[in-house]
């Protein structure tokens, strides 16, 4: 963090666009880097809790992923002269790693993937797309292609997650729903217009969310982006969608 | 938490849906009071300009379940599935955006199961051509509505004709946007009851095959592109052109012609000066048999100053719905006949689907019809309300 605000200062001087940029760039790697770790954390968890060797590999396997991630985002960062911090203790993440530790604690393995694969990951591949779109070379790789992998591996748990639909849709659906309350409205928090809870702890400096226009992006697009690709996600689960479109126009703004 | 609405225990999860109806929200107005009545009275209602930002994000889907009555006693039971195509996204440069939100709204209602999709009249024009990349569409079929439409546009220049004591066969009549599916429809039902048909759109090509086809009936036809080359001898306009906003001028038309707005978007500008002209919106029936929406959008997605009008376009799926009768019953473009439109019109009437009363944009036409509706509405229980779909 020191160093970002000196960074700001020595670079306020040459007032390039590029420099200005850099700032912004860091803050959204540092959010991005943020939730790899959030995400690196939470398999672990779920390793714990897998009651098959198969399952355990796979979470300790989606923990190693998710670490090469938050260090490809790392490097990204020095790659343009920023040194990328986390957070995972700043106040929405933390909220979202308490709410699925929670699961945990409850040993819910359906709650755990809901949690993870169907709201973080939405956020996360409908966000690194955008961002990907935007960004130059190879920062603009980078994020484009986890936003793929972290797609396709999705696919995975949305066979196990059908499954369990199948066996009692009313639970599965009610369960679900009170997850989104828990999650998708710390989510929703984060990407919205203003910060009501003040500053997220991850930002270096004041929030970055009104300074996307200069790398191109808003936080309109992030946040609608993300609710696009949930609500999609939903639809693949088979809910009903005019219930997951009540769902989502109630989360707060 | 409104957790009637929120919660999926709601009746959400019917597994018989005889039709689906696609359409979008015309205006940033409507799409805002859609949205309220989804995120409750309850909650602090939507910013305009987070409407704006988000509205284009969501992918089409069901927002309500439609019940509908007929007055024979039968029952229906369907989805509106809204494409949430954006009120400023009408136009041309969309037009690959919008096909493939049709399109997804198409898919929804295959997937849901309804027997038989009615599309409102911008949905059907996008999806001309473009079945397919549709899932397999099983039970499902489609229909433009496009038959009952140019039956309550017919009927609706008939009834105005017989209110203002004018006789339509001394009439010229002017259809705007005459080669569409509505437009060339109307040219043949009433071309026969009419002294004289001007026909025009952008081109001319097929405005003189419409013709010929006409005048091999023995009806005298004129074409032409610029308006304003005839339409000062019509008394009676049908306006039925696909336009992405009201921008229609009509130029100099006779003093108290007869013209029936019937786009959706509207065709007329509201800077058309028509001074004396009698407009008024058509295409649009009333059904009498009792129509109920859950969620409750009593108030929101009726904007017509009637209850229960709705575009005749979707009224032909939800009549054929309370027929029983899921076929396709009009596809393709340019083959609305006489015998079609009888047919449907019979139908629709068997069930209490009938002419809504008239009205523009400055209300009813005249004070009687609103006490005829209002009557109407209150012969309902209170949970029955109105809509306005917009195709
Ligand atoms: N009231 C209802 O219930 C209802 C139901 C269905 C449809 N509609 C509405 O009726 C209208 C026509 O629908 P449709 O299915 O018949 O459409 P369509 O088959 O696509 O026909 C559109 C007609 O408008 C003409 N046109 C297009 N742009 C024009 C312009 N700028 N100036 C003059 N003419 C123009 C076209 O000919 P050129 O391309 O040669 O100009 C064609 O004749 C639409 O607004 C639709 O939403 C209303
Ligand atoms: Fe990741």
């Amino acid at each position: 963090m020191e160093l970002a605000v000196d960074l700001k200062r020595s670079l306020s001087n040459e007032c390039t666009s590029l420099s200005l940029s850099a700032l912004v760039w860091q803050d959204v790697l540092a959010q991005a880097m943020t939730g790899e770790l959030v995400a690196a954390m939470n398999f672990t968890a779920l390793s714990e809790i897998c009651d098959h060797p198969a399952e355990v590999a796979d979470a300790l396997e989606h923990a190693q992923n998710e670490k090469g991630h938050a260090a490809a985002f790392a490097a990204e960062g020095r790659k343009i002269g920023v040194e990328v911090p986390s957070n995972v203790e700043a106040k929405h993440w933390k909220r979202i790693r308490e709410a699925f530790q929670r699961r945990i604690t409850e040993r819910d393995f359906i709650g755990c993937l809901i949690v993870q694969e169907i709201m973080l990951e939405s956020f996360a591949v409908a966000s690194y797309a955008r961002v990907g779109k935007v960004a130059a070379g190879s920062l603009g790789k980078t994020f484009a292609s986890i936003a793929a992998e972290e797609e396709e591996h999705i696919g995975h748990a949305m066979a196990i997650l059908r499954a369990e639909r199948a066996l009692d849709a009313q639970r599965f659906d009610d369960k679900l729903y009170r997850l989104h309350l828990e999650v998708m409205t710390i989510l929703a928090e984060m990407l919205a217009r203003d910060c009501s809870r003040g500053h997220c702890e991850v930002c270096h400096d004041s929030c970055v969310k009104p300074s996307l226009s200069e790398i191109c992006l808003t936080t309109a697009e992030l946040r609608g982006a993300s609710l696009q690709q949930y609500l999609k996600t939903l639809d693949m689960l088979g809910l009903p969608g005019e219930v997951t479109l009540v769902w989502v126009t109630q989360l707060p703004v | 938490m409104g957790d009637s609405v929120a919660s999926v225990d709601s009746p959400g999860r019917t597994t018989d849906v005889d039709f689906a109806l696609v359409g979008h929200q015309e205006s940033w107005r409507a799409a805002a009071d859609v949205l309220g009545v989804l995120r409750g009275p309850e909650r602090t209602p939507l910013p305009d300009d987070e409407i704006r930002d988000i509205l284009p994000w969501i992918p089409p889907r069901a927002v309500c379940h439609v019940d509908v009555g007929s007055i024979a006693g039968a029952k229906a039971r369907g989805l509106y599935i809204d494409s949430f195509i954006s009120p400023d996204r009408l136009e041309a440069d969309y037009i690959r955006e919008n096909i493939a939100r049709v399109r997804a709204a198409a898919a929804c209602a295959i997937r849901a199961g309804a027997k038989i999709v009615s599309l409102g009249g911008f949905s059907s024009i996008l999806i001309e051509g473009n079945f397919d990349q549709l899932p397999e569409r099983h039970e499902t079929v489609f229909t433009t509505g496009n038959t009952l439409t140019v039956g309550f546009i017919v009927q609706g220049i008939e009834k105005m004709c017989a209110l203002e004591g004018r006789d339509l066969r001394r009439s010229t009549l002017l259809i705007v946007g005459a080669t569409g599916d509505v437009g060339s429809g109307c040219a043949r039902c009433l071309a026969p009851l009419v002294r004289r048909v001007l026909l025009s759109a952008r081109n001319v090509d097929r405005l003189r095959r419409l013709a010929a086809e006409l005048e091999a009936d023995g009806v005298e036809v004129e074409v032409a592109t610029p308006l304003q080359q005839f339409s000062a001898q019509a008394d009676i306009v049908i306006c039925a052109a696909s336009l992405a906003s009201p921008s229609l001028l009509l130029g100099r038309i006779a003093p108290d012609a007869i013209v029936c707005d019937a786009g959706y978007p509207k065709n007329l500008s509201p800077n058309a000066e028509i001074p004396g002209a009698r407009v008024f919106f058509g295409g649009l029936g009333q059904i009498t048999g009792g129509l109920r929406f859950t969620p409750d959008f009593h108030g929101v997605l009726n904007r017509h100053p009637f209850p229960d009008v709705v575009q005749g376009c979707l009224l032909e799926g939800m009549a054929l719905a309370l027929e029983r009768r899921f076929e396709p019953f009009s596809q393709g473009r340019g083959f609305i006949t006489q015998e079609r439109v009888d047919e449907i019109e019979a139908i629709a009437a068997r069930h209490g689907i009938r002419l809504a009363p008239l009205y523009n944009a400055d209300g009813p036409l005249w004070p009687a019809q609103a006490t005829i509706g209002s009557a109407l509405g209150s012969r309902e229980s209170a949970s029955i309300s109105s809509t306005d779909f917009t195709g």
